[in-house]
């Protein structure tokens, strides 16, 4: 009969959870089946509304470069392979997602990925540009593998 | 992409919003759908070790969730414990000062865990008293060994 005890500082791990992408998958599911595809809109919306406060301050005060940075600190953490170019001018800054680490986890784990679930990209990027200098359009979104291709530039006044 | 490392926010701003957009029972039933289409993987544990699984359970998932617990499990008792001294996820929460929690953000543990534990034969305790400080204690036994001694 085993009797064993474990004790863990935080500081001991990387907070590095991939199991979050499964249930978030399940969050925006549960939406679409019960509420339909506008509530998962709604809710990402409310979501980046009042949690990329941050980011949306730093867009307007440093431009592009402050996405850049929020990318590129997303995607090391995850792991995931990507290609960014932001213009001489910082106008204008493209990412390319080869494939989503979330999307991948979510399938290698046996699970189906949620109908809308690419809008996690979409909506969010085009709630953080919203009443900011920038817009953003994301195109080639492949449904495999959860690539994407996410261009952010400057409104047309 | 929404990052793993933004799932509580995310996760947090999904109970308001299904609130919201309905009452507390649309909130409890999709923290039933949850626990039954996303726990598949502790029920599978418990069901072939019973509290063992459990402690595998935990063991892996605190960790890369960097929780400061302490996890202990008597197989002779048959009893399971986690005391919480700091939970990242509420922790997060409370820590940030642009983020307002979900009133009673803890109350999805009792219920996700809960409904995958009692069926399995398990009497499921949490204590959420402290909550409010990021903590709490998670008791498990096996109320087989309950109805013997």
């Amino acid at each position: 009969m085993t009797k064993k005890s474990i004790t863990q500082r935080s500081s001991n791990h990387t907070y590095f959870h991939k199991d979050f992408h499964i249930a978030l998958n399940y969050g925006i599911e549960y939406l679409y089946k019960n509420f339909g595809e506008n509530a998962v809109d709604e809710y990402l919306m409310q979501f980046t509304k009042n949690y990329h406060v941050p980011l949306k301050k730093s867009l307007c005060s440093i431009g592009l470069i402050a996405i850049k940075n929020h990318y590129k600190k997303i995607f090391k953490v995850e792991g995931t392979t990507f290609d960014m170019d932001l213009s001489k001018d910082e106008s204008k800054l493209t990412i390319y997602l080869h494939a989503s680490t979330a999307v991948q986890h979510i399938k290698e784990n046996g699970h189906k990925v949620a109908p809308s679930y690419e809008k996690t990209v979409s909506v969010v990027n085009q709630e953080i540009c919203k009443n900011t200098p920038y817009d953003c359009n994301m195109t080639n979104y492949n449904q495999d593998n959860g690539a994407y291709k996410l261009e952010f530039f400057k409104r047309v006044l | 992409m929404i990052s793993c490392t933004e799932f509580i926010p995310a996760y947090n701003e999904l109970f308001k919003f299904i609130e919201q957009k309905n009452d507390k029972e649309a909130l409890i039933d999709f923290w039933h759908y949850l626990s039954d289409k996303f726990l598949v993987n502790l029920k599978n544990e418990v069901v072939e070790n019973g509290l063992l699984g459990c402690w595998n359970y935990w063991n892996k998932t605190l960790k890369e969730e960097a929780a400061d617990f302490t996890m202990e499990l008597d197989e002779k008792e048959q009893e399971f414990s986690i005391t919480m001294h700091h939970c990242p996820s509420k922790g997060l929460l409370l820590e940030q000062n642009h983020i307002e929690p979900y009133p009673d953000y803890c109350e999805h543990c009792d219920v996700l865990y809960r409904r995958v534990l009692e069926p399995q034969g398990f009497e499921y305790t949490l204590d959420r008293s402290q909550t409010n400080k990021a903590r709490c204690k998670l008791t498990i036994k096996n109320k087989q060994k309950l109805h013997i001694t």
